[in-house]
């Protein structure tokens, strides 16, 4: 890898937030390719950020303010960059079921999806399924669904809210993915969905594996 | 949090059982011991001072010399590349302090002055304040004039004097150390809340000044349990704006709540000290 993408690589994944938008504008003037900056130095170091928060070696905050520092990063390169660019992976829907209120690792997770790159409607909690339908319908280019349900008492309204997304037309276009603390892969199966994935990173890598980027 | 260690004092007798017979195998590892709580820079962005409490509590007449050799025997066991770990000249005699926080090479902190007179009629302030303004040293200083005063406005009133001496010799705030005073709860209740309104005022007025306590006075009087309240102690003490304690720096769970009452009070930016003393093995 380019050196000064290195740079970038280093300075995203040990959450700089101050060094990581220096270290692109460096990039850049050196002639690196902006593209490369954004997938081998940025979206690269949050696949590596990922992947150590998965094997236990760092922690939530240490996502998060890699996560940030990235989004420091893509203000300096965006207008280097193609429109659409930054969010070249595809679109995500997100949100937390009816009924369900809780929001922490549903937002940890469209955090972890937009730094590999995807652009993220992010719909909040207690979305009714309703809602899921009409937001896939209005953005045709919709890739993924990610549903959360964080108690065994909203499991329910997610099973019904994969249904509904599985008698849509649009069904075929997309892929649902589910996650959230009672949900396992077996009730993923149960239910309909394409994947379950048990934590923000994971899910993150899934939907790249699922978009096929 | 400021830890200034407490466990190399002659006032505990296997401390002075050492002095005595001059064991400086028996100090160094104590002060090992300690120095293996200071935030290491491989693991701390920013790391803070860790002070080793050095107080001899011997006879007036040999303590200037047990001191340099204590002080000789704890700087001899820290690493040079741990910055920030230093020593805390300790005595009870201000005279003593102005002469014995020569022998250290490393920059330290006076434990400690007041506005109390010593047996010559000399404020301990006059002592101790000249002979460091030429230095970087720090210096702990009491809220006491002649005995402990009863009220915030008259802890408050021994704090101006104390801030006007500073002034005169030129030490900066945050060169200081203020320590309000602990009570034993077991005689007064209102122990707490009155450091704690001393804390606040302080703060308010001189925000970059430390503030420290020897918290386990608080705690006398209920012999075999005394951690929770030292716990507790710790914990609001902080949140009134003591950012520094003489503690055992090996009190993991002294260390530990520290750190977590850091993080809740908005003091540990994105959990990263917490995180970083979990990586150091300090939790």
């Amino acid at each position: 890898m380019n050196e000064k993408i290195q740079e970038v690589f280093a300075a995203v994944e040990a959450g700089k937030a101050k060094k990581v938008p220096t270290a692109v504008q460096e990039a850049l003037d050196a002639g690196c390719d902006p593209t490369a900056i954004l997938n081998e130095g940025m979206i690269a170091a949050m696949d590596s950020v990922g992947a150590k928060f998965k094997a236990g070696e760092i922690f939530v905050p240490e996502m998060l303010v890699a996560a940030r520092a990235m989004k420091k990063g893509v203000d300096v390169l965006k207008p280097h960059l193609a429109s659409g660019e930054t969010n070249a992976a595809g679109k995500i829907i997100i949100g937390t079921v009816a009924g369900d209120l809780h929001d922490i690792g549903k937002n940890l997770v469209a955090m972890m999806m937009e730094s590999a790159g995807f652009e993220i409607i992010d719909l909040g909690v207690d979305v009714p399924k309703e809602k899921f339908v009409e937001m896939v319908e209005a953005n045709p280019d919709t890739k993924i669904v990610a549903c959360s349900a964080l108690l065994t008492t909203t499991m329910p309204s997610l099973k019904e809210t994969v249904a509904a997304l599985n008698a849509a037309p649009f069904r075929s276009n997309i892929k649902v993915m589910v996650g959230g603390a009672p949900i396992t892969q077996a009730f993923a199966d149960e239910i309909g969905a394409d994947a379950y994935t048990e934590d923000a990173a994971s899910a993150a890598q899934k939907a790249k594996e699922l978009a096929g980027v | 949090m400021i830890i200034i260690g407490e466990k190399i004092n002659g006032a505990i007798p296997v401390v002075a059982k050492a002095i005595a017979e001059r064991d400086a195998e028996f100090i160094r590892e104590r002060a090992k011991a300690q120095i293996a709580a200071a935030q290491d820079e491989d693991y701390f962005e920013e790391p803070v001072p860790l002070y080793i409490d050095v107080c001899a509590s011997t006879d007036p007449a040999v303590e200037v010399e047990t001191l340099k050799w204590m002080i000789e025997e704890v700087e001899s066991v820290i690493p040079d590349e741990l910055e920030n770990v230093a020593i805390a000249v300790d005595s009870p005699s201000a005279a003593v302090c102005a002469e014995a926080f020569k022998f250290c090479k490393r920059t330290g902190i006076v434990n400690s002055v007041s506005m109390e007179k010593d047996e010559q009629g000399r404020v301990k302030t006059d002592i101790v304040f000249p002979a460091i303004a030429d230095t970087d040293w720090g210096c702990i200083a009491l809220l006491c004039e002649s005995g402990i005063p009863q009220s915030v406005e008259d802890r408050m009133a021994v704090f101006e004097k104390i801030m006007a001496k500073a002034k005169e010799y030129g030490i900066a705030p945050n060169r200081l150390y203020i320590d309000p005073l602990v009570e034993a709860a077991a005689t007064n209740q209102a122990a707490f809340t009155l450091f704690s309104e001393c804390c606040r005022r302080i703060k308010a007025q001189y925000p970059e000044i430390h503030i420290t306590s020897g918290l386990s006075n608080i705690s006398f009087g209920f012999p075999g349990f005394r951690k929770p309240l030292n716990m507790a102690f710790m914990a609001l003490a902080m949140q009134a704006g003591m950012d520094s304690a003489i503690v055992d720096p090996t009190n993991k769970d002294m260390v530990g709540l520290m750190y977590a009452t850091e993080l809740l009070t908005e003091q540990d930016e994105d959990c990263m000290n917490y995180i970083a003393a979990h990586r150091q093995g300090l939790l």
